[in-house]
């Protein structure tokens, strides 16, 4: 993930596939797919297909959920002026 | 007596006078040792003789020769006038090394030993002084991870970027149990790094220790919580002293409880996200 918790590497989705420490990597310092390992032996090793899938829908669900938060905050921001309240107090009291 | 000026450094008390008991010969022993006959000076029946080869008298270290020999009536006495026969006390700060002839012999020092943590030491002996910290060891989690984890058994590596190090004898790692180098007091420190999505929800971490290689218990524990409505990453350090008292049923691990599994504990191979540092403080 980036700082700002974008997801940006297979290991995002794989973190997100099972809970606990069930993969690794063969070479820390090289975390490519050819590297990845699988220390839970109950779980199985996704292919690389799926982790860029996987990786590709987390960034589009990141990326929808920043567009809908920006919506509901839009959506709000405007009941809020119907009821009468100006920029200033809506900012003030909700910060939006 | 009271003096005018500054005070002569040295005292001379006397000079020395030897009588010579006489006889037909021209040499005799000196009390003391002469560099030469101009050191001293000679009278026989009370008449200064006149010092030199050519002269009257030679001398060199304890004999004194004659240039003719007296008779056992002559009277003859000599002042060591090269040789005053004095007290001297240095005055108070004034000797310097550069006057010692040699090295101080330990018989005559006041102290014959030192003591070193608490041990006497001889002088002029040995003893090895054990440094302060001779052990420190770091190691982080390389990977993310997610669960509940008794403990975090996975993806453990001893710190190696650029710039990091370690010290002593390493700790040995297996399954997430850390065994210690040696006995001692150990300081043992446990770095969480915790992203939660858009959540509030928390996760708990713990130090466990087992004193007998196979119950375990917590001895620190910390909290790391999200914050709803933002992506956040949170960190949190707990430490603990070890008393490490036998290598092979002291050991520590770590462990970990998430609320929701959408959140992750950060790993990372490159800097200490999630980690731990054993510091041996000293002896137990």
């Amino acid at each position: 993930m980036d700082i700002n918790g974008k997801p940006n590497h297979i290991e995002d989705y794989l973190v997100r596939l099972h809970t606990g420490q069930w993969f690794g990597w063969s070479d820390s310092k090289n975390k490519v797919y050819a590297n990845l390992i699988i220390h839970d032996s109950s779980k199985t090793k996704p292919t690389e297909q799926e982790c860029i899938d996987g990786l590709a829908q987390l960034q589009a669900d990141y990326d929808q959920a920043i567009i809908d938060r920006e919506a509901k905050k839009a959506s709000a921001k405007q009941k809020l002026q119907d009821l009468g309240l100006t920029v200033d107090e809506i900012k003030e009291a909700f910060g939006i | 007596m009271a003096y005018i000026g500054t005070i002569p450094a040295e005292a001379y008390t006397s000079f020395a006078v030897q009588h010579f008991t006489t006889s037909a010969t021209d040499t005799f022993t000196l009390d003391f040792p002469v560099a030469n006959e101009n050191e001293i000076a000679l009278f026989i029946n009370n008449v200064r003789q006149e010092p030199g080869s050519s002269y009257a008298y030679t001398a060199s270290g304890t004999t004194l020769t004659l240039s003719s020999a007296i008779t056992g009536s002559d009277s003859m006495y000599c002042v060591f006038i090269g040789k005053a026969v004095q007290t001297v006390t240095p005055a108070s700060g004034s000797v310097t090394n550069d006057m010692l002839a040699g090295s101080i012999a330990n018989a005559k020092l006041a102290n014959s030993s030192i003591t070193l943590n608490g041990s006497a030491v001889s002088l002029g002996g040995s003893a090895t002084i054990t440094q302060g910290i001779t052990m420190a060891d770091q190691w982080r989690v390389n990977t993310d991870f997610t669960g509940d984890n008794a403990p975090i058994s996975s993806n453990w590596e001893q710190v190696d970027t650029g710039g990091q190090g370690t010290l002593g004898t390493a700790m040995s790692q297996s399954s997430g149990v850390f065994t210690f180098p040696e006995t001692g007091i150990y300081l043992v420190t446990f770095q969480l790094t915790y992203f939660a999505s858009n959540s509030s929800s928390r996760t708990d971490f713990s130090i466990q220790v087992t004193t007998n290689n196979s119950t375990y218990t917590d001895v620190a524990l910390g909290q790391v919580n999200g914050t709803s409505g933002q992506n956040a990453y949170s960190s949190s350090f707990i430490n603990t002293l070890i008393d490490v008292t036998d290598t092979s049923n002291v050991k520590v691990r770590f462990k970990n409880n998430n609320q929701d599994n959408s959140n992750t504990i950060q790993g990372n191979t490159n800097y200490n996200a999630t980690g731990a540092t054993f510091i041996r403080m000293g002896d137990t």
